[in-house]
């Protein structure tokens, strides 16, 4: 009996040990996160700086969306964060005619695992639509998001560019400045002339029309509420996928597609070439010196994942991670779609749904147009998966100019399957 | 109960706008509400290149998103100071969204609410909310 009893004993202490250590760490963490949302609300924190370990990019736009949501109306928030790679699409874009879905997919499909020998996949490459508006970007490790939530009243697109241009010049990058889309490139004039340096606007390589166009290595999105703003953008600055972003980016099915919505616009990339943790760094200091007058430097907090306890920032990232937002936000659009002999159809899709099907002219057989109709009107287009055997399930008898049609629509309207609800 | 609710709608009638500068104005009867962003707004966002409609059928709570606008690369969130449920959308504005700048007020309505409730929130006559944009 004894030594039994003595085991129980034992027993019974290292789990009471246990319990009392997990429960230490795990108070630790939860005063780390309910810390944070004190501090964040705090109006006494007029001047606040973060950073985020996570490279989770629906993490860390969730996080940027609750600093712009509790923040103090008068106070000004920096908040770095670097993303694994990932397409960012803005809020209403349209997924179809604005990036390469088809390349995203091949990473996803179930039972095959995207290698990095297999060009042009990286790897999984997340795709996300953000809350902000604005066009479509690419985004890795070497990629350093910045982003400034102010208040509203004393907010211009160009302030925090700006200040990112100065930070810039500091460690040598002279022909960063910010351009008329509130973007910044970097000048690439082959003369130096006269030029003022406390100007962000122009550098001693900035020329006419005429001569190489700037590059853009960062890209800017707002977000406004009621009495802040939100300004976040990106910053390449040693991105190893620069060659294979454009691959991303261009969509087979963009001139098939009659979008509403935002179009992205374009422009020839640049790596600025600093080391992402060094810069990040500066930006916070510079951050302190624009803003010391507002009171004493802020500290600078860790964020990461643990922060998804914090209920508002889970909504948030569960919102992101849902097909409604990412397929049904997707403003109306028609694809125009080439059939079988030449003939044209055009599928009319709005809140992600097919609304419609026609055709020009009489050379689609009505029969034809009678069968797609029954099969696809009222289809969300996220349950549909592969659209031969959709097609095929719900067409008989089959014929191959139904196959002619499902190809296509495999090539310009896919929908890879990204996990969530 | 019945009283006030009427005194309400009544007072309803005039246009009103909010501090976050949409304006709402009642239908003849009172049981609808047309609102919109105000000339303000639409000057302060610059060339609107989207607009985000509610869907008919929506139910919307008093203080809620029932829509968005997108500008110059930026998303701002409309908000109804009424709950209800919507009746209509100006569906012109999807397609020509650049239409918003042009009469915000008028032609350029952004959604009709059938209304559950009173309005929540701070209205303001044209005269108050001019002194309220010019104070911001």
């Amino acid at each position: 009996m004894a030594p039994s009893r003595g085991l129980g004993c034992r027993l019974l202490r290292s789990i009471f040990v246990n319990t009392a250590l997990h429960s230490r760490d795990m108070s630790i963490r939860h005063r780390a996160y309910i810390s944070f949302a004190e501090q964040l609300a705090n109006p006494a924190n007029r001047v606040q700086s973060y950073i985020s370990r996570s490279r989770d990019p629906f993490v860390n736009l969730s996080i940027e969306d609750y600093i712009l949501r509790t923040s103090p109306p008068d106070s000004t928030v920096l908040f770095l964060y670097t993303n694994r790679p990932c397409v960012v699409i803005g809020r209403n874009q349209n997924p179809w005619s604005e990036v390469n879905l088809g390349i995203l997919k091949a990473a996803t499909s179930p039972g095959r695992t995207a290698k990095n020998t297999e060009p042009p996949a990286i790897g999984d490459v997340d795709l996300v639509r953000r809350r902000s508006g604005g066009g479509a970007v690419f985004h890795d490790e070497g990629n350093l998001n910045w982003s400034i939530t102010c208040p509203r009243t004393v907010f211009t697109r160009d302030k925090h560019a700006e200040m990112v241009v100065r930070a810039l010049r500091e460690v040598g990058v002279e022909r960063a400045r910010v351009n008329e889309r509130h973007d910044i490139v970097l000048d690439q004039g082959h003369k130096r002339h006269a030029a003022d340096p406390q100007d962000t606007h122009q550098t001693a390589y900035t020329i006419d029309e005429e001569g190489p166009r700037p590059l853009k290595v960062s890209g800017s999105a707002y977000k406004l509420t009621r009495a802040r703003a939100l300004h976040h953008a990106t910053l390449l600055l040693a991105s190893p996928n620069l060659h294979i972003i454009p691959q991303y980016l261009h969509s087979p099915a963009k001139s098939s597609i009659q979008a509403k919505g935002v179009e992205s616009v374009s422009s020839p990339v640049s790596n600025i070439g600093l080391d992402v943790e060094m810069f990040q760094t500066r930006l916070q200091q510079e951050f302190s010196v624009m803003y010391r007058h507002q009171g004493k430097s802020p500290i600078i907090e860790v964020l990461g994942e643990e922060h998804l306890k914090i209920p508002e920032i889970k909504k948030g990232y569960d919102e992101l991670k849902t097909h409604d937002w990412m397929w049904s936000q997707t403003p109306q659009f028609t694809l125009l779609l080439e059939g079988p002999a030449r003939t044209e159809i055009e599928v009319d899709v709005r809140h992600g749904i097919i609304q419609a099907i026609e055709t020009k002219g009489d050379r689609v057989p009505a029969k034809m147009l009678e069968e797609l109709r029954m099969a696809l009107i009222g289809q969300k287009l996220r349950h549909i998966g592969d659209w031969t055997q959709f097609l095929q399930s719900r067409i008989e008898p089959w014929h191959s100019d139904y196959g002619v049609i499902a190809d296509r629509l495999e090539t310009l309207l896919p929908v890879p399957q990204l996990g969530g609800p | 109960m019945a009283a006030r609710f009427s005194v309400a709608r009544a007072a309803l009638k005039e246009k009103k706008y909010t501090e976050d500068h949409e304006w709402i104005e009642a239908s003849a009867d009172g049981k609808t509400f047309t609102l919109g962003i105000s000339e303000y707004a639409a000057k302060a966002l610059g060339d609107v290149v989207y607009v985000e409609l509610p869907e008919v059928d929506l139910e919307v709570g008093s203080g809620e998103a029932i829509g968005a606008v997108e500008s110059v690369k930026s998303a701002s969130d409309i908000l109804s100071p009424i709950g209800g449920t919507v009746t209509e959308v100006n569906d012109a504005l999807q397609e020509k969204p650049g239409n918003l700048n042009k009469d915000p007020e008028g032609d350029s309505w952004i959604a009709k609410i059938a209304i559950s409730g009173e309005p929540e929130g701070k209205l303001m006559s044209k005269e108050e909310y001019t002194a309220f944009t010019e104070e911001a």
